[in-house]
């Protein structure tokens, strides 16, 4: 859209999101849209414009909300305003999701003809259907010979409750169906309503950090307008900030100088950090500060911790600058200075969930060049002290003297598992070993619903690379905190010759402490390298020790012959093993590799 | 400033009829009955040498070692020849230790008394072991029974003092497979034994396929009573996998390795280190020979010499490499060794061996050795050194 263009009456502007499960090929179906209005060339399209991060493009998910303004000729001969606006596609991130669709009027389920449904794009859907959203179901990769839109239309009705014999049918690949697809877009999802006279009201969707502008962040106007020189007002501080730059993405940031009610873009407005522009959080003037906060705004909260530490002591500072610069970017990575016995300085970092979590570990190994240690992840208890005081615990190794507390409790999460019916007994035998309380089970097709009440450290611990090796790769998951609820927890400790190593306790439920605590022994031996002496691993509970292992000393480790005048490849083994070594954790006199950390979260094997 | 290392030349031959599969050495299968160029590989070792000599310093030679490869390949008369070119060149200590690597095969025993009367004084034969089925494993040419032969052919010309290369954890050898092999060593009655490890090496056939070999259990029991045995025969160990009967019988030349003296290398990819100074710095220059034997002969005619590579060993290494050779003896070195080889201080050396001293791996007094459990364990030993800089 240029930006001398007359603005888009309301009732000529269409806003839309793309509900997917990973892979059902949102990313091409985004760019086929824009391709067909014209927002980039066949060869700019060679790379998916959406998914900027290299990371998003190869696991194929988005983690930052994006949009796009596209013009659309229509066949009824108008000129429509499209705004897609692209949204994260993983649970961690629902928030962020229902933050994308409360800026839309309609949304495009699309669901892979040859797969069906999956549960991810289940809860996403019914976010949008609870918002009022008009939601349009896509066939998505007909070209396949797999593909089964019949038995996916009738999936779509009875999992989701959608009228999906008018589906559209498209093949995002070869274009197939594309045209109808936005006749029907603009056909039958509704305009924005709003009043552009009204005073400014305006979402933001997302905010990001850029190292020329400061903050950026998308916006949806709902009332007013808002142009370039505003001073403007944060609802959820309250303080005012003058708006620099005002405009769209086409999908290149282009200036405007001016959205209008009904309209998505973007405002820089001189922010440097990140929390002075929260998601969820509503803009107005800074003269009518009585302009009401639009609903669901809520302080994004991690639900997942971990210590992370470096492997290499004096990587420390470069560890925290790059946190730092992660933390511009990201409102929900929340970090505090750790100091653990067994691994050093570091920090524990807090997390939306384990993929956020390995989404960071990621970035700090890739972009910043991080050799890091990560414990395992453990989620948050709310402890009830005999003094009355409620406190939170985020890690197992600061948990207080349980003399002093009264009750504590576990989050718990609401999981609905989608899965074909053949592997129902699995998913029920895990969920049953994961203390699941099963809420609702419904028969929908071939497919089961299943919706299970669990722990939320059951769930963070590997459930779904579980879920999928019992179910050949077919179930999906998804899962959102409920409540805390009391229960008998208690901290099992790992003693390595005899010295309890704190990066390695766990929280747990009593009852599953003790076979926890004989496979994590035997796991935690089978790590644990072969030294000159014998290495005692136990498990306890309090002092009481539930569990223990033995990795046997080594009887000798000495290369055997060594002649000849060329000593440069027994350097060079030397350097080796030197550099093996650094890769260890030292905790007293045992060496400890770095996969031995983790082992607490492969207790299911 | 103090004496310069003693020096020795170590000759490198690179054929043999064929390679064995653990073998990474610079080692080259001709099969048999090959016809090698020796008169043309003779003449490019003496230009090799000629080239090698500024770095003697008026030393005399007091070791050499003729190794390969199977340099008992090589005719004797061409050794006649090799030696005396040599010795115009360098004198020779009066007792020098002249050995030559020798298979057991029987075209190589028919030379041993050509080899002797060459100058040749000390044999090392390549048996590894004596048991036909672990030999064949092994890629060995030769059985068993030639392997005694060849000892006594070795003794009927004159060799009194020779090695026997022995090798254990073999590929499905049980303990009693390798005390076996260590009984039939012992009643040839050797002045010498070298008992080592087969370990899989890169760039060889067992690295790209490896062998079973013993549990690691089985490993540890064939070292122990192996050792034991030799011990109860009156071998005495003084390096990590070397036998002598006697002090005297002590291989000369790899014990100017482990005590870090200096040495020349002649012959395709030949190593030599030797040490130098500079302003009163000491430092180490290596230096190693064009691998390839037809690209070593035609480096005759090449500006460049025989030379492919060469680097100075600084201040940053010298104190590693000299533990690194000095600690697999089982009674260490001199201590005064360390500065007079290293050039480095003894606070140096105090400082590197800090913290394996401390775990009472290590002892530094008049001598700096490992103890019982830090030869053990001596890869554990050397990387948790400090660089003694």
């Amino acid at each position: 859209m240029a930006k001398d263009a007359a603005p888009s009456p309301l009732s000529n502007i269409r806003n839309f999101s793309i509900i997917a499960h990973i892979d059902h090929g949102k990313s091409t179906l985004a760019d086929r849209i824009i391709q067909l209005c014209g927002g980039l060339t066949e060869r700019e399209l060679k790379e998916q414009v959406l998914d900027s991060m290299d990371i998003e493009r190869e696991r194929g998910i988005t983690i930052k909300a994006q949009s796009v303004t596209l013009d659309y000729q229509a066949e009824d001969g108008e000129v429509y305003q499209f705004n897609f606006i692209d949204t994260p596609g993983h649970v961690d991130f629902s928030y962020e999701v229902s933050r994308s669709l409360y800026a839309c009027e309609g949304a495009l389920l699309v669901v892979d003809a040859a797969q069906g449904v999956e549960a991810q794009s289940v809860g996403n859907c019914y976010t949008a259907i609870e918002q009022g959203l008009e939601v349009l179901p896509v066939l998505n990769k007909m070209d396949l010979p797999q593909a089964d839109p019949e038995e996916v239309s009738q999936q779509i009705e009875e999992i989701i409750g959608l009228d999906a014999t008018d589906a559209c049918r498209v093949s995002a690949k070869s274009g197939l169906g594309m045209e109808q697809l936005l006749e029907r877009l603009v056909r039958d999802i509704p305009p924005p309503k709003g009043n552009r006279e009204a005073p400014l009201q305006a979402l933001i969707i997302d905010s990001w950090f850029d190292n020329y502008l400061g903050v950026v962040s998308l916006i949806r106007v709902f009332d007013g307008e808002l142009r370039k020189g505003d001073k403007v007002e944060m609802k959820s501080t309250g303080r005012h900030w003058d708006a620099n730059v005002v405009g769209i993405f086409t999908p290149k940031r282009t200036e405007t100088n001016v959205l209008r009610a009904g309209e998505v873009g973007f405002l820089v407005a001189g922010i440097k950090d990140i929390h002075g522009a929260p998601v969820g959080d509503t803009i107005t003037h800074a003269k009518t500060p009585q302009v009401e906060r639009l609903p669901g705004f809520q302080k994004v909260k991690p639900q997942v911790y971990a210590g992370m530490f470096p492997i290499s002591a004096d990587d420390y500072e470069a560890f925290r600058d790059a946190l730092e610069k992660l933390a511009l970017n990201d409102a929900s990575l929340d970090y505090v200075p750790e100091n653990s016995d067994a691994l050093g300085f570091g920090f524990r970092v807090g997390f939306l969930g384990t993929l956020h979590m390995e989404i960071i570990q990621e970035r700090l190994e890739r972009e910043y060049d991080l050799d890091l240690l990560t414990t395992a992840p453990t989620v948050i208890y709310e402890l009830l002290m005999d003094s009355g005081e409620v406190i939170y615990i985020s890690n197992p190794s600061k948990l207080p003297d349980l003399s002093s507390v009264a009750e504590m409790r576990e989050p718990i999460t609401r999981a609905t598992i989608l899965v074909p019916q053949e592997y129902v007994g699995n998913v029920i035998t895990e969920c049953v070993n994961r203390r699941g309380i099963q809420k609702d089970m419904q028969v929908l097709g071939n497919q089961m619903q299943l919706t299970y009440e669990l722990p939320m450290s059951e769930v963070v611990m590997d459930f779904f690379d579980r879920l999928k090796s019992i179910t050949k790769g077919y179930a999906s998951l998804d899962y959102s905190f409920e409540r805390f609820e009391a229960a008998k927890l208690v901290r099992l400790d790992v003693l390595i010759n005899g010295d309890r190593v704190d990066a390695l306790a766990v929280i747990i439920h009593r009852d599953q402490a003790e076979p926890r605590g004989r496979v994590l022994v035997e796991k935690m031996k089978e790590l644990i390298p072969r030294q000159m002496f014998d290495v005692a691993v136990q498990a306890a509970i309090g002092g009481h020790v539930i569990a223990r292992s033995t990795v046997k000393a080594l009887r000798k480790n000495v290369t055997a012959k060594c002649y000849g005048g060329d000593v440069s490849r027994k350097k060079k083994l030397l350097q080796k093993q030197k550099e093996g070594k650094k890769r260890m954790k030292q905790v007293g006199s045992v060496e400890i590799p770095q996969d031995a950390f983790l082992a607490v979260l492969r207790t299911n094997d | 400033m103090t004496a310069l290392p003693p020096l020795s030349l170590y000759i490198h031959v690179p054929w043999c009829v064929r390679k064995c599969p653990y073998c990474d050495f610079n080692s080259h299968g001709v099969g048999h009955n090959a016809e090698l160029p020796e008169d043309a590989y003779i003449d490019a070792l003496i230009d090799d040498l000629a080239q090698d000599l500024a770095m003697v310093e008026a030393r005399p030679l007091h070791s050499i070692f003729i190794g390969g490869g199977t340099p008992s390949l090589l005719s004797p008369a061409v050794f006649q020849r090799l030696f005396s070119e040599i010795r115009a060149r360098i004198p020779f200590t009066p007792d020098i230790e002249i050995t030559l690597e020798a298979n057991p095969g029987t075209v190589e025993r028919s030379r041993f008394d050509g080899f002797r009367e060459a100058g040749i004084n000390r044999l090392s034969l390549g048996i590894q072991s004596f048991n036909d089925a672990h030999l064949t494993t092994l890629g060995r040419i030769h059985s068993g029974d030639d392997a005694e032969q060849a000892v006594l052919a070795a003794r009927s010309a004159g060799f009194d003092n020779f090695n026997i290369d022995i090798m254990h954890g073999l590929p499905g050898q049980r303990v009693s497979d390798a005390l076996a092999d260590i009984e039939r060593a012992l009643s040839l009655a050797p002045a010498h034994l070298s008992w080592y490890q087969l370990t899989l090496e890169p760039n060889t056939e067992f690295y790209s396929h490896p062998p079973r070999l013993p549990e690691e259990e089985t490993l540890f029991d064939i070292q122990d009573e192996g050792h034991e045995r030799l011990k109860q025969a009156g071998f005495e160990r003084y390096e990590i996998s070397a036998y002598a009967r006697s002090p005297a019988q002590r291989s000369r030349h790899n014990l100017n390795y482990w005590q870090f003296g200096d040495y020349l290398g002649i012959g395709a990819g030949a190593h030599g280190k030797v040490t130098r100074t500079d302003n009163g710095r000491l430092s180490a220059l290596r230096r190693w020979k064009s691998r390839q034997p037809d690209a070593y002969l035609r480096r005759r005619a090449d500006p460049r010499g025989y030379v492919a590579g060469q680097q100075v060993i600084g201040d940053d290494e010298i104190g590693l490499e000299f533990l690194l050779n000095a600690l697999r003896l089982v009674e260490g070195v001199e201590t005064e060794l360390w500065s007079a080889r290293t050039g480095l201080s003894l606070e140096a050396l105090e400082r590197a061996t800090a913290r394996v001293r401390q775990r009472g791996l290590l002892t530094l007094n008049q001598r700096i050795a490992t103890s019982d459990k830090g030869l053990a364990f001596l890869n554990d030993v050397l990387a948790d050194i400090e660089p003694p800089a």
